[in-house]
């Protein structure tokens, strides 16, 4: 099992990549789409580096949740993440931290969630979880 | 030498326009994979003679339409020569007939053949190529994707689907370093032209106003423009080739 620091480095060497980025523009914060560039292209190239550098699977829909964005008007309603959507999300991204979404859910800021950290946490949650099938 | 080690994969690239693709290719020091689906003679002695001359080129036969059948082909090829660095998707089919007696067989073998050929094709390389930020996808349309003809909705259709897939993937892959790009040839004289150039003679040529039927060499040379470095900034055209037929003119 990997330290904490080497599934970071390992996702910032990923994202150097998938992305075309300086390694010094990768921060914990970085977000992916708007500090770093990304564009649904690049989610799957992502995705796919992940699977092959931790020799793990990311099934469809479970790094980044599609539902949400698609505008389900259970979920997101005027714009914003409804109750249930932050629900959703919570059973859908355990490893995000959504404290400060929480406070102005607009699905705008949503991608906001998406950071270089969330990512690594991910993995980290994946490896200890066992399920590296 | 502007494809100098390039790998360049031609489907239809036995016969009449994709061969000459293929030539001109290996000419410009491209490692050519020739797929072809029945002519097994003609694809070996083509890669023979390519290899004779110090090029390097594979024969390899393989079912367009089949996805499974193109991803053993291009999987095989990644493993002769490495990762394919530029896609011509030529094969092609006609099955013409008037609509309205027109068979299903014949709009689908049409349909999958030409069309499905294409998505399959991609589909196989395009993840590769976006990774390593570099490809050329150029796709064989026809100039009869907007001036149809009599008994060609089927062949119609599949070049019209073609010019517009070509337009969306190269959207989907711009920023990857990926272009991709269709030519639109006029009349060509290949085997697949033949019935039409034996039934009409030379009254052909009258309607074109360059005065003469294209060769299979006029479209391999805009191939080799569109899969050289020379045509970096273009992305999603369609290059109509055909001597001004689709101008409009009218005859004298």
């Amino acid at each position: 099992m990997p330290t904490q620091e080497e599934i970071y480095n390992k996702v910032s060497a990923t994202l150097v990549e998938a992305l075309n980025v300086d390694e010094e523009d990768i921060k914990p914060t970085s977000t992916l789409q708007g500090d770093l560039g990304a564009e649904s292209i690049d989610f799957l190239d992502i995705v796919f580096r992940l699977e092959r550098e931790f020799g793990i699977k990311i099934p469809r829909g479970e790094l980044f949740p599609e539902s949400i964005f698609q505008g389900d008007p259970d979920l997101v309603q005027d714009g914003r993440v409804t109750t249930k959507g932050l629900d959703e999300l919570r059973s859908k991204m355990p490893f995000a931290d959504l404290s400060h979404f929480e406070q102005n859910p607009e699905v705008g800021n949503l991608s906001d969630l998406f950071t270089v950290d969330l990512i690594a946490r991910y993995i980290q949650g994946k490896l200890e979880n066992g399920t590296n099938n | 030498m502007r494809l100098k080690d390039q790998n360049a994969l031609i489907t239809g690239g036995s016969r009449g326009i994709g061969r000459a693709i293929v030539e001109a290719f290996a000419a410009e020091g491209a490692k050519v994979a020739i797929v072809y689906r029945g002519s097994r003679e003609a694809a070996d002695t083509l890669a023979a003679s390519i290899n004779d001359r110090g090029g390097k080129a594979l024969a390899l036969q393989a079912d367009v339409a089949d996805a499974a059948s193109v991803n053993g082909c291009v999987e095989c090829v990644e493993k002769e020569l490495g990762p394919i660095g530029i896609l011509v998707n030529n094969a092609g089919v006609i099955e013409d007939d008037l609509f309205v007696r027109m068979k299903p067989e014949a709009w689908n073998k049409v349909i999958q053949t030409n069309l499905g050929g294409v998505f399959n094709f991609c589909h196989a390389v395009a993840f590769g190529m976006m990774q390593r930020r570099a490809g050329r996808i150029i796709n064989v349309s026809s100039v009869a994707a907007d001036h149809v003809n009599m008994g060609q909705t089927n062949y119609s259709a599949s070049k019209g689907a073609i010019n517009s897939f070509t337009r969306a993937l190269a959207v989907e892959l711009a920023k990857r370093g990926v272009t991709v790009n269709a030519i639109a040839p006029g009349f060509i004289a290949t085997d697949m032209s033949a019935p039409v150039r034996n039934k009409a003679g030379d009254r052909i040529a009258k309607y074109i106003p360059m005065r003469r039927i294209g060769s299979p060499e006029d479209i391999a040379r805009v191939a080799v423009f569109l899969a050289s470095a020379d045509s970096s900034y273009i992305t999603g055209q369609v290059l109509t080739v055909d001597g001004g037929l689709t101008l409009g003119a009218v005859a004298e």
